[in-house]
């Protein structure tokens, strides 16, 4: 079955990918393939970029492929490459591009960023450039930068007579707070609301582990292993399990998988939730109740999390100058502004973030600015090419040690275990 | 044209078809298990390293042991299932075409629809099927005072969950034993009946003998395709978990070692053990069936 998914899977996507890339024109002419993932709110974004990129463009067209998740997309980026007809252009995570960067077969846009009349890499914000790096030489632009933060639901911290999360609150207010917003009246069966909820994954324990002074590899240009074994790691891991354990303030596994996180915050059945900007556009069709976003608390030092999506422009591509002069659009001021007044994204162009397209207080939620002011103490995980291997094998163990109480030794001793062997055959 | 011409002729597209699509691709899935191939760059000849790396893979260690735990157990009951229902609808009456209909339905239902479906149905505590084990019962209890099953959350459970699920896709098997028994004389029973034998006498002298080549041909050919059939289910309804890897099974490993981490040559590995294991069990039920016949009709 699975050699039957594969040969399938070749033939589709060169058939699907390889009718429109036969042009070879210069500048905005010509068809370009662009391959993305995304919720229908997110898709409806580079809708709408595309669109209003092909209005000021005769002769440009951009088709827009759609994959299902995440997995999809390096399904379909992988088996495109096998079969010679990637798309144009793609949209990834950089803790997904490594696997791509470190074959060969992204276009570096070091160049044609240097020769843009649109931008400059200044106008960016660096933390997100710099993610974006591979061996020194920008391989991708990135289209955001969002941070960790916590979304709120604002009603019931009304209805509790709770105060509302200030800037600089720390990780045992956070407790406190979820403590007083965890319900279970009747005292038997389901809880009715839970204080909050995290996903037991390195994205969400990585900027606890730097809040609290440590590191969760033992070198972040070279890395050759995870270093949760070390105290500061052990205790942040610890903080996250005791949510569970300790203090039963998020969900449990049941409850996770009746229903996820996301969707128990906008029934109203979650009060906080630690999310990127991913969750904006969703969260913007709640009707039932007001919601707004704070920054993350800190253990003990303020600490973040990049996440950011990159426009790579593929090598193999038969028209490299159409798609980077849709690249060009969509990366600009114009292509931004219509990303961000969606809200899907944090714009990685500072002028943006900081305009009133994304800041708009008419729009939710109303402290957008509390995403921008976590950009000075944001990290990013190292961006080896087996890092979504590593990934996967990290979050099985933390979710044993969320979920069934497995110590944090325990959890770091397997998790090292399963990960030393792909940090040496990574490539970087 | 002589028969065996008509019958080459006949022959040929399937041959091409087989040739094309299964035994080039295979051969070639065993040339990429001896390379190391991302896809994307050349294959480079690496020898037997991915079978000693697939030797001390856990995860592989667990697929592997997952895949044989559901052929183990979905295999036996799929056929008594499909079995059972040939034997109460191989006779004509009111309404055994509707009857006949509904065993085969879900077997034609797109797989993804279906996974999507079971993924409603396990849902811990809004599916229909945890909601009906609990009616009455404690909370967090069946009726009868067990835990209710975590389906997707307790290991044995979210294994035992993509068993049930292929318990209703047995179609196939359905429709080749209703042909079978169909196929037996009448007269053959008219005898029995008329020399007094009980019905588990007729069935376990008449009926079962007679049947057993076909049951033992989708014996095997269920076996081979339980090793395969899991890949949709575990990709949709568990994604492989609960942790550590409970319902992960061969077909996921290695759709996950070739698309999603780039490692075709290693799953190509995986594939070729895939393989071998199924040839070695198809060829243990073949010889003990063998010894069966033989020690049936002697």
């Amino acid at each position: 079955m699975a050699r039957t998914l594969k040969a399938l899977a070749l033939v589709v996507l060169t058939l699907a990918l390889g009718t429109s890339c036969g042009g070879s024109d210069s500048g905005a002419k010509g068809n370009v393939d662009f391959l993305v993932f995304g919720d229908p709110e997110e898709l409806r974004a580079y809708r709408n970029i595309i669109s209003e990129y092909e209005r000021r463009n005769d002769g440009a067209h951009v088709r827009l492929i759609e994959a299902s998740d995440r997995d999809d997309l390096i399904a379909r980026l992988s088996t495109s490459f096998a079969g010679g007809s990637p798309p144009d252009l793609f949209l990834i995570n950089y803790r997904f591009y490594g696997q791509f960067a470190s074959k060969g077969v992204l276009e570096p846009v070091e160049q044609r960023v240097e020769d843009s009349a649109a931008f400059e890499v200044d106008h960016f914000y660096p933390q997100a450039v710099e993610a974006f790096r591979w061996n020194g030489e920008l391989t991708c632009m990135p289209q955001n930068i969002s941070s960790l933060v916590v979304y709120y639901n604002r009603d019931l911290f009304r209805k509790y007579d709770v105060p509302e999360p200030r800037p600089g609150w720390t990780w045992n207010e956070l407790v406190d707070v979820a403590a007083k917003l965890t319900k279970n009246t009747d005292g038997k069966g389901r809880y009715e609301l839970y204080g909050l909820g995290i996903e037991p994954s390195i994205i969400r324990l990585a900027p606890l582990v730097w809040s609290n002074a440590g590191e969760i590899v033992d070198s972040h240009e070279a890395p050759t292993r995870l270093t949760l074994d070390s105290p500061e790691a052990l205790e942040a891991m610890q903080l996250l399990f005791d949510l569970r354990g300790t203090h039963a303030v998020v969900p449990t596994e049941t409850d996770v998988e009746s229903e996820d996180d996301e969707s128990r915050f906008m029934n109203g059945r979650l009060a906080m939730l630690f999310s990127s900007r991913r969750s904006t556009p969703v969260f913007r069709t709640i009707e039932s109740f007001d919601w707004d976003v704070a920054p993350m608390p800190i253990v003990r030092e303020p600490a973040g999390i990049l996440h950011s999506d990159a426009y790579c422009l593929t090598k193999a591509s038969k028209n490299k100058d159409a798609a980077w002069s849709f690249m060009e659009f969509a990366l600009g001021e114009e292509g931004q502004r219509i990303a961000a007044r969606t809200g899907r994204t944090v714009p990685s162009l500072r002028s943006v973030a900081n305009s009133e397209a994304f800041l708009n207080p008419s729009a939710k939620p109303r402290k957008s600015r509390v995403f921008l002011d976590a950009i000075p103490n944001i990290r990013h995980v190292p961006t080896v090419s087996t890092w979504p291997e590593i990934e996967d094998a990290i979050e099985g163990e933390l979710e044993q040690g969320l979920y069934e109480g497995v110590p944090p030794e325990e959890v770091a001793r397997k998790a090292i275990a399963a990960t030393t062997p792909l940090f040496a055959r990574a490539e970087r | 044209m002589t028969d065996r011409r008509r019958h080459l002729f006949l022959l040929a597209p399937y041959a091409f078809g087989l040739t094309a699509l299964v035994f080039l691709p295979g051969l070639v899935t065993f040339a990429l298990a001896l390379t190391e191939y991302d896809l994307i760059r050349s294959p480079s000849f690496v020898g037997l390293d991915n079978f000693r790396e697939l030797w001390n893979d856990a995860i592989f260690e667990r697929a592997l042991r997952n895949s044989l735990h559901f052929a183990a157990f979905g295999v036996p009951f799929r056929l008594v299932i499909a079995f059972g229902l040939a034997l109460l609808l191989h006779a004509s009456f009111r309404g055994v075409t509707l009857f006949r209909s509904a065993a085969v339905v879900p077997t034609v239902v797109p797989e993804i629809a279906y996974g999507l479906l079971w993924l409603w149905f396990f849902n811990p505590l809004y599916g229909p099927i945890n909601l009906f084990l609990d009616l009455g019962g404690a909370p967090e209890r069946t009726f009868w005072g067990a835990q209710l099953p975590q389906w997707l959350t307790n290991g044995a459970d979210a294994r035992a969950a993509i068993v049930v699920m292929s318990l209703f896709t047995i179609g196939e098997l359905f429709v080749v034993l209703l042909v079978a028994r169909q196929a037996i004389p009448r007269a053959l029973y008219e005898l029995g009946e008329t020399e007094g034998a009980s019905p588990f006498r007729t069935f376990a002298t008449l009926t079962l003998p007679l049947l057993a080549p076909v049951l033992l041909l989708l014996f095997c050919r269920d076996t081979i395709f339980s090793l395969q059939a899991t890949f949709v289910p575990a990709l949709i309804v568990t994604n492989g978990g609960p942790p550590p890897y409970e319902t992960t099974y061969v077909p996921l490993f290695v759709y996950r070692n070739a698309f999603e981490y780039l490692r075709y040559g290693y799953a190509s590995a995986a594939t070729v053990v895939m393989f071998v294991l199924t040839g070695l069990i198809v060829l243990l039920q073949w010889r003990i069936y063998r010894r069966w016949r033989m020690a049936f009709s002697g």
